[in-house]
């Protein structure tokens, strides 16, 4: 459980670590370190050099009104504290099913978003709340929609020497839910799903956005599903009707705990639920 | 642009090009602590069973049952403040001057014919200080198979097997250079599910060595299950390196008089004892040809032989230090010691071997999977007559499957005038087996109980009430023509029956609410106990201790056990007794810690050690006290003249009696006390639990939600050590029955190599545990106790099992019965 020999750097502001990051083209940014570290000790990752982004403070900076913008080093326990963003119901559930205590406490929404793992909790909540992902590189800032930031199985949109900086969660005024089937032995989402949910005065769903992660290879909107729930009432019968076809267009995962056609079925469930959840 | 995957390596993709999300941490399991208030159930004082004697406690002058007065009380574990304050030293944590560090180099192929390594840039890397392969292990060729094949050597036999191991000066250089060697092997068939691999024609997992050194010796592994056992006869491929038949009665006889039957086929895992201490040796070279070894062990003889016979040494080169044991259930009797101590000789310096995490699942040696099947006929009256059982045990790459274990149990708990029990255990290119908490038994109890419930249901009864009318009494058959002493499986059920939890499923008042369905469930489980002779010493030390000397390890508190044994026996403090573990060059014989055996077999050498000493020590004060033997008596801290004032005429402290043994001038012999017992009739013991689960009808999920373990243990001679292990058993048997499987794909890869995959059961799924001890004290053992370590893991996931079934009216016929594979019987 050693791994590769490497080297570290810790910059003071984003400005270094992107110069760190070009300069070094097999460097990596080292957040909270809990998915990293875990691969170099297993040699599935081995780094020539880390760039630390702890000891830049705006990183982990979190201001709340409405909507919220989260840097990309805060820990899950940090903005678990902020009562503010409970209103963002489902990356407040997801993060709260993050792992254990040790894990909220050193793991980042950051660090989640740019590893990409496809059975995390986070990226799947972004999605639904239609978060926007700052990242800034050597030609500048760009922002980019959570929609297009996960590509792959633990790829995203990021460029290699580009640093994540920050996320935004609009204030839509959704109202949103994540519902998780957690692994026995890992505790990561064998299927995860969140949604939210815009309604008009008279309760007709204006716009729903439902993702799920853990099904599938990468966090995915489950597009049959929140058409059939727009523009109804979301009744009891509503929500039915679009669980019944969240899993429609997904390209499904299995592996030997829970093969692609229960992932499917775990989709349709927990579609069910967190659709009933923010309905209600 | 692939940001995280521009840094992974081949291996990381390889597992991603397969569809497995790969998580590679380890979570910690641990169980919620429990404190249920019990209520021990003690029968009166046992009648001596006919010809069996009277019981122990009685024989040897230790007063009846109810007089004791430290047996029977809660006693904390003597060795829990180290170990809670990590202050512990195990095998791992020792500081040895010049030590070399060792990591194996484990196959990716499942089966192949190994032609080399290529071990240059391994050598290359700073600090590495040697390669070996097996031709460099100074190994005789006379152990077992596995032994002999620590490092592979012309065939390799299953994904995980060691093919070289480096060793270099530090931990980290061991592992870059581990990583840096390369194999050199070309696949071979890869054989993988033991029901195909039986066919006469079906491809062979070694076609180039032999799993044991003789066949017909294999074929005599059913042997061990003793009685009215012969090999069946069928034409099978030589993957099949054992087979067993059980057989009593007239089985047509036994259906035709049965009213009713019910059958079931059954596939069990394979799963990982899941101690916390990996795998662990330290080697050390004396420079004249022998070695000692530090090892985490579970039995400190055995272990000196296997080292012995593989490298052909006299057994007295090896000395073999037993270490704190981090956890064992029976997967530490010997498996890394062999290699460490070649390779300490091949580089004739200090070297440890400490498995990770992965390496422990990779190549350890976990209990093995399997399918059993099995039909019961009963009459109307609810008697049962027959029984016809079939068992195959995959045993992997080495025969050691614990078929002929399971062919008795699944004949084991009730009385069938008409049995016939078929095993077979078949080699594939899996990782080899080892014991696991009553091996086998988990198993045959998931498959037997099941029907048992199934054939209550045809009937229209109770399932106690049904269990009852078939469970066996003293004087019965046993199934391998034996007759059951007295048990205590009547008592047990017996209590479950008028238990509240029971008594709410025959009001038939388990929830339902929607989508969510609530169960309760019962299920049996024995184990007839080991048996293997034990000696014990104790000396009265200058500072008035009395120390006891055996040749076990401290295990699940056995030592706490034999302190207060000790202390029953002589009248002594508790305080003023300990009891140390020495090493196998001059430790008192004793038989490795498992079976649940060592309180039944050291205990009672332990008491008779303590006998010799007591006498010793009233000889001695009745010299000095000008008294009669007979007229003195130990208290505490002292020897006191019975009835006399508290003066010092009258009486002298313990401390001064070690005094007047030792030093210059000295006028009276040490006290030492010695013990010796061969146990010849086994105590069975018997467990009898009620689960309640909710099931998830949408998702499968199951939770166990309250659970309540009977046991027959004899005496609980530290009702809270007993109640521990009970409690820890019934959550590795929570593991067994819904959470754990090491998964092999078809082509032998292990796809669950890190607890990230592989899933122990945690805090958050353990229920309350009600533990309720029955006391049908068995006649030999010290006090009357019987062994309570294997009783409680085998009933757990038979009683889920029947808690589902009773929730879903689904049978679920597979362990672990995971949410997936219950919503599939769910839907269909
Ligand atoms: C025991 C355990 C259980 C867990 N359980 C769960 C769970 O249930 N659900 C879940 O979703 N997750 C789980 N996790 C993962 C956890 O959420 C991780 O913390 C998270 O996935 C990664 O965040 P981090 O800050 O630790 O990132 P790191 O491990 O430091 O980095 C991860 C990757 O992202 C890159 N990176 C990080 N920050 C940036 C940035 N600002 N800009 C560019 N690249 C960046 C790194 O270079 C690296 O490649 C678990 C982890 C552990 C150890």
């Amino acid at each position: 459980m050693y791994p590769a020999a490497f080297d570290y750097a810790k910059p003071a502001t984003v400005a270094e670590a992107v110069s760190l990051l070009s300069a070094n083209p097999d460097a990596k940014i080292l957040n909270g370190g809990h998915s990293l570290l875990p691969a170099m000790k297993l040699r599935l990752a081995q780094p020539a050099m880390l760039v630390d982004i702890g000891g830049i403070s705006e990183l982990k900076q979190v201001s709340v009104n409405g909507g919220a913008t989260i840097g990309a080093a805060a820990t899950y326990d940090d903005l678990l504290k902020h009562d503010g963003l409970k209103a963002h119901t489902a990356l407040y559930e997801a993060m709260s099913k993050v792992g254990d205590v040790q894990v909220r406490n050193r793991g980042t929404v950051g660090g989640s978003a740019a590893h990409a793992d496809p059975a995390a909790d986070i990226p799947a909540a972004l999605i639904a709340l239609g978060a926007e992902l700052v990242a800034v590189g050597p030609n500048g800032t760009r922002t980019i929609a959570a929609d297009d930031f996960f590509v792959d199985i633990l790829t995203t949109a990021l460029e290699p020497d580009e640093v994540l900086t920050e996320i935004r969660i609009p204030a839509s005024g959704a109202s949103s839910a994540y519902e998780k089937f957690a692994h026995p032995a890992s505790g990561y989402a064998v299927c995860g799903v969140a949604v939210a949910l815009e309604r008009d005065g008279e309760g007709t769903v204006t716009n729903a956005r439902i993702a799920v992660t853990g099904s599938v290879y990468k966090a995915t909107r489950c597009s049959a599903a929140e058409a059939a729930i727009t523009g109804t009432k979301a009744t009891a019968a509503d929500i039915e009707a679009a669980a019944a076809v969240a899993a429609d267009g997904l390209e499904l995962a299995g592996d030997h705990y829970a093969s692609a056609e229960y992932r499917g079925h775990l989709t349709k469930v927990l579609t069910k639920r967190a659709l009933t959840r923010a309905a209600g | 642009m692939l940001l995280s995957q521009r840094v992974l390596c081949k291996a990381a993709l390889a597992a991603q090009a397969r569809g497995y999300p790969a998580y590679w941490l380890c979570a910690v399991a641990c169980q919620r602590p429990k404190q249920p208030d019990t209520q021990p159930v003690v029968r009166g004082s046992a009648q001596p069973s006919s010809g069996q004697g009277y019981p122990c406690a009685e024989r040897e002058g230790m007063g009846s049952m109810g007089e004791t007065h430290v047996i029977g009380t809660r006693m904390p574990r003597a060795d829990a403040p180290a170990k809670l304050r990590g202050q512990e030293r195990f095998a791992g944590d020792l500081p040895v001057h010049g030590l070399l560090h060792a990591r194996p180099v484990l196959s990716l192929q499942a089966h192949a014919r190994l032609n080399g390594i290529d071990a240059s840039a391994a050598l290359a890397v700073p600090g590495v200080v040697a390669v070996l392969t097996a031709a460099d292990l100074p190994f005789s060729g006379g152990g077992p198979p596995r032994a002999n094949e620590s490092l592979a050597r012309t065939e390799i036999v299953y994904a995980g097997q060691p093919v070289a191991l480096v060793i270099a000066e530090s931990e980290a250089a061991a592992e870059e250079g581990a990583a840096l060697v390369e194999i050199l092997a070309d696949d071979l068939p890869v054989v993988i599910d033991p029901l195909a691999a039986m066919a006469p024609d079906a491809a062979l997992a070694r076609v180039l060595t032999k799993a044991s050194e003789d066949a017909t010796e294999a074929a005599m592994h059913g042997v061990a299950a003793g009685g009215v056992v012969d090999a069946p006869s069928e034409r099978l491929s030589a993957n099949v390196s054992g087979r067993t038949h059980l057989h009593m009665g007239d089985i047509a006889a036994g259906f035709a008089k049965a009213d009713v039957t019910a059958e079931g086929s059954f596939s069990t895992a394979w799963v990982h004892q899941g101690y916390i201490e990996p795998q662990t040796c330290v080697a050390i070279p004396n420079g004249m040809g022998g070695l000692t070894l530090h090892a985490s062990t579970q039995g400190l003889f055995r272990t000196r032989q296997l080292v012995a016979q593989t490298l052909g040494l006299p057994e007295d080169r090896i000395r073999i230090v037993a270490m704190p044991v981090g956890g064992g259930f029976g997967g530490k009797f010997g498996l890394v010691e062999p290699l460490t101590a070649g390779a300490a000789l091949a580089v004739g310096r200090p070297v440890r071997l400490a498995f990770t995490r992965s390496e422990d699942l990779l190549a350890s040696n976990p209990a093995s999977g399997g399918r059993i099947e099995v039909k019961i006929g009963a009459r109307r009256d609810g008697r049962v007559t027959a029984l016809q059982a079939r068992l195959v045990f995959d045993t992997g790459a080495y025969p050691n499957s614990p078929m002929a274990a399971a062919a008795f149990a699944v004949a084991g708990c009730y009385h069938f005038p008409n049995l016939d029990v078929r095993g077979y255990e078949v080699l594939t290119n899996r990782l080899g087996p080892g014991a696991y908490r009553a091996p086998g038994n988990p198993q045959a109890s998931f498959a037997v109980e099941a029907v048992m419930d199934d054939l209550a249901a045809q009937l229209s009864m109770d399932p106690i009430a049904f269990r009852l009318k078939n469970v066996p009494v003293e004087g019965d058959p046993r199934p391998d023509g034996k007759v059951w002493p007295v048990i205590g499986l009547q008592e047990c059920l017996q209590r479950l029956s008028t238990h509240p939890l029971w008594q709410k499923r025959c009001a038939g008042g388990t929830a339902t609410n929607g989508r969510y369905r609530e169960g309760i469930g019962v299920a049996v489980g024995g184990w007839r106990g080991g048996l293997e002779p034990a000696a014990a010493f104790c000396n009265l030390d200058p500072a008035g201790v009395l120390t006891i000397v055996v040749g076990a390890v401290d295990l699940s508190g056995t030592f706490t056990t034999f302190r207060m044994i000790a202390a029953e026996t002589l009248g002594i403090d508790y305080e003023l007794i300990r009891v140390v573990s020495a090493d196998s060059s001059n430790a008192p014989i004793a038989g490795g810690s498992g079976g649940s055996k060592i309180i039944y077999t050291v205990g009672q050498a332990v008491q008779r050690a303590a006998l010799d000493a007591k006498a010793q020590i009233l000889d001695l004060a009745s010299s000095v006290l000008e008294a009669a033997p007979e007229d003195l008596e130990i208290a505490g801290d002292r020897v006191r003249v019975k009835g006399m004032p508290s003066e010092p005429a009258y009486e002298i402290s313990i401390a001064r009696i070690a005094q007047l043994t030792i030093g210059l001038g000295a006028r009276y012999a040490p006290i030492s006390g010695r013990g010796t017992g061969a146990q010849t009739a086994n105590a069975p013991g018997f467990s009898a639990h009620l689960a309640r689960v909710g099931v998830d009808l949408d998702t499968g999920r199951v939770d166990v939600l309250e659970y309540v373990a009977t046991q027959d243990v004899g005496r609980a001679l530290n009702p809270a050590a007993v109640e521990g292990q009970i409690t820890g058993a019934v959550v590795q048997g929570i593991g067994w029955g819904l959470y754990e499987q090491i998964v092999h794909d078809d082509s032998g890869q292990v796809l669950s190599g890190s607890l990230m995959d592989y899933a122990l059961p945690k805090a958050d799924v353990v229920p309350p545990i009600e533990t309720v001890l029955v006391e049908v004290p068995s006649p030999d053992g010290p006090f009357g106790a019987r062994g309570v370590g294997e009783p409680p893991v085998i009933p757990v996931a038979a009683a889920i099992a029947n808690a589902i079934q009773n929730a879903t009216g689904v049978r679920p016929t597979a362990m672990p019965m995971t949410p997936e594979s219950l919503w599939r019987a769910l839907v269909k």
